[in-house]
């Protein structure tokens, strides 16, 4: 800081009105909820402080919420996965594609659609095909009526389509994060490279992969916070149902304070959202650190 | 330099005219409005004090006859009483009651707002949000136009809280083309007819009834006519209230089982846990089923759609030669109430005596009346009412008695719980002595 030889008093008065904004804004309401977690409170009448009774019935106790867990994780884990699907394809498009412009603008379209125009309009495709749904309408027209399904409304796929949806939505996304990642490095190391013999998946192996991991680790961060407030589209697309078999963290704890009107559990669960993002963002930026070390 | 320093004056100057100019109007308005109100209100009214009454409501959409009697009374009220004004909040159903939970969180209740019977609205009683309305109540007699006994689904303590707008049934509704379509010539009177009448459908690919689901409150409804049955007649959730049964009683099981037998007959539309109750209910008035069991309410909203004119309503059958059909799921409506901490208290509940006074003549003189909770003087079938209209309220003559819906009755974790098991049914076979369990656990940890 001593380089801008600006005095510490100066750079303070610059910092704080986004610091305070920022303690009101994020901090204080987590430390509030962190205490609302402490109590049985229904939201609306007077609150009893119970401790940490709330974490003890959702750790030993709550037959969804470790279902939750694991599927807002699967969640992440798919959404993180996509991403080295969406730097692979956006390296062949700006090596191959002349116009990769249009193309990357057509796949984000989904990205600038409202959630619930998403959800609906996937809820129309997986629908019975009674109900005019076009994928067991195909699959009907193929003969191959043993494998249409219920989609949303079978436990066991239903969550797994519901993945789907949100990558198909995202994919774009990321390509386009990743497609501007690999057209920012300069063309001059790759002719130097090509001198010295390195082309294609070479190349690729020791110039891409390096200069993008900073825009890969965006991407990765972007996903994987994403998913971890899933929340929206599983709210059109089943509500959390049927009978929890989709519900996440989030919507698990938007039932819980709203529904069930058990707000100090909502709060909880809210406190456990947030302990899993630092953790995992630690984490995620530890990896990467390494990662970054090594490469360079 | 100086150029520059020119260009600034101005435009400074400039932007400080402009806040000017906004400033003075802003004051001039002001003024204006104040002076001619004073004007206005102090030879209509007594109280010339301004008064503006916040009324949050759930009929947003301006085709529904509830729409427009809401606004036909309070333009004449304002006309009436020209120093109030009734600011109207309305939303959708979840959406208010989303709104009101927040708001009661921060003891923001608005004037007037809207609550539902029983065990959903003790929580806001209980934190002292709402204010009694005996005084109201007791004002012209207004207490003898409710129907006998609907007034206790909002009373605590002897304290009325909330007035309510309808006192429904739950009936089944069917497509008497559809049934003749299949070769159905009589409603069923028994489950056992019912199933045979579903399988018939079926095989002549015919949804046999119609539901939506994703709302899980729909298939609670319909399964708590069932057990209404099994059980004898009403007072099943009271007792386990009581202590006096468990979730593991027969009669539980019974139309746990009892559903399932529904369910694995196919006698409802594909994937219905993605289906919610407006497309649902569309399904049926789009013709597409047969049969749509659902509150009386309903009766408007078919009135109005393709299937006008086909419908016939009958009772829910008795099952396994239990139950007595003039039983019924009741659904008192949703009720208005006034905040407690209301800035002007008497205003609002004058508005509110006005308004109760008044909502059943303007309901039957827009074809609403049926199934409003205040009795109605007047000849339905000479203003025009439909058949399908006549008939149900044919049924309200020999109501005699039932049970009301699983959350007016548990509290709110309870009833998640149960939710969400009933649901579980239309796409997974449960053992119904673990469904009576998965009920009975979630009792015991919300009712400490």
């Amino acid at each position: 800081m001593n380089v801008l030889k600006v005095p510490a008093r100066t750079i303070a008065v610059f910092v704080l009105p986004c610091l305070l904004l920022y303690v009101c804004l994020v901090f204080i309401p987590i430390l509030v909820s962190l205490y609302s977690a402490l109590l049985d409170w229904n939201g609306i009448s007077g609150a009893n402080f119970i401790g940490l009774a709330n974490f003890k019935t959702m750790l030993f106790d709550d037959p969804v919420f470790w279902p939750s867990v694991r599927r807002t994780l699967l969640y992440a884990v798919f959404s993180m996965a996509e991403i080295p699907i969406c730097l692979m394809m956006a390296i062949l498009l700006n090596r191959y594609v002349k116009r990769a412009n249009t193309l990357v603008s057509i796949y984000f379209i989904p990205v600038i659609l409202s959630v619930v125009i998403i959800g609906q309009l996937w809820k129309t495709i997986y629908n019975p095909a009674s109900m005019g749904g076009m994928i067991n309408g195909i699959l009907n027209s193929l003969h191959l009526t043993s494998w249409t399904h219920s989609w949303i409304t079978e436990p066991k796929i239903a969550m797994f389509c519901l993945y789907f949806v949100s990558l198909w939505q995202y994919f774009g996304y990321h390509l386009l994060i990743q497609f501007t990642g690999v057209q920012n490095i300069p063309s001059e190391i790759y002719e130097a490279a090509k001198i010295d013999g390195a082309d294609g998946f070479k190349a690729d192996r020791y110039i891409t992969f390096p200069m993008v991991v900073p825009i890969f680790k965006i991407s990765i961060v972007l996903a994987f916070i994403g998913s971890l407030q899933a929340f929206d589209l599983i709210m059109v697309m089943t509500g959390g149902g049927p009978a929890n078999a989709t519900e996440t963290i989030s919507t698990y704890m938007y039932n819980m304070s709203f529904l069930s009107m058990k707000y100090g559990y909502g709060s909880a669960l809210a406190t456990f959202l947030v302990v899993i993002c630092l953790v995992f963002t630690v984490m995620i930026n530890f990896v990467f650190k390494r990662i970054e070390n090594k490469v360079s | 330099m100086a150029k520059g320093k020119v260009l600034a004056v101005i435009l400074a100057s400039a932007l400080a005219l402009s806040l000017a100019a906004c400033g003075s109007s802003n004051n001039s308005s002001t003024s204006n409005t104040s002076s001619t109100s004073s004007t206005e209100s102090t030879p209509t009214s007594s109280s010339d004090k301004k008064v503006t009454i916040t009324f949050q409501n759930i009929y947003p959409d301006s085709t529904t006859p509830s729409y427009k009697m809401l606004h036909q009374l309070v333009d004449q009220y304002e006309k009436e009483h020209p120093n109030i004004t009734i600011d109207l909040d309305s939303l959708n159903t979840d959406q208010q009651k989303m709104k009101l939970k927040t708001q009661a969180a921060s003891k923001e209740v608005p004037d007037i707002t809207i609550v539902n019977p029983a065990a959903q609205m003790k929580p806001f009683v209980d934190a002292g949000l709402l204010a009694p309305l005996n005084d109201i109540l007791d004002k012209d007699g207004l207490r003898d136009t409710y129907q006998k006994g609907l007034l206790d689904y909002y009373s605590f303590d002897n304290n009325v809280y909330a007035l309510p707008d309808g006192n429904n049934i739950e009936v089944v509704y069917y497509n008497k083309e559809l049934f003749q379509q299949a070769g159905i010539t009589d409603t069923p009177k028994t489950f056992d007819e019912l199933l045979q009448d579903v399988k018939t459908l079926k095989a002549k690919g015919i949804t046999p009834i119609a539901i939506g689901e994703k709302d899980s409150w729909t298939g609670s409804f319909l399964f708590m006519n069932i057990l209404l049955r099994t059980n004898n007649g009403p007072g099943f959730l009271q007792d386990v209230l009581d202590k006096k049964k468990t979730f593991n009683d027969p009669a539980f099981t019974e139309a746990v089982a009892k559903f399932q037998e529904l369910v694995d007959a196919g006698a409802f539309e594909e994937g219905a846990t993605s289906i919610d109750y407006n497309a649902g209910g569309n399904i049926f008035k789009t013709g597409k089923a047969a049969m749509y069991i659902m509150g009386t309410w309903e009766i408007g909203a078919i009135d109005s759609s393709p299937v006008a004119g086909k419908v016939g309503v009958f009772q829910f059958p008795t099952v396994n030669g239990k139950g007595d059909v003039n039983e019924y799921m009741l659904a008192p409506g949703s009720a208005f109430a006034v905040s407690a901490n209301s800035d002007h208290l008497q205003e609002t509940k004058d508005f509110l005596h006005f308004f109760a006074s008044n909502l059943p003549k303007a309901e039957f003189d827009l074809k609403n009346a049926v199934g409003i909770g205040q009795k109605v003087d007047g000849d339905f079938k000479a203003a025009g009412y439909s058949d399908l209209a006549i008939s149900a309220l044919d049924l309200f003559k020999n109501v005699k008695g039932g049970d009301l819906a699983f959350d007016n009755t548990m509290n709110p974790a309870t009833a998640q719980i149960h939710l969400s098991s009933i649901q579980n049914l239309f796409v997974q076979k449960v053992d119904p002595s673990q469904v009576a369990q998965e009920h009975q656990s979630a009792f015991e940890a919300n009712n400490k």
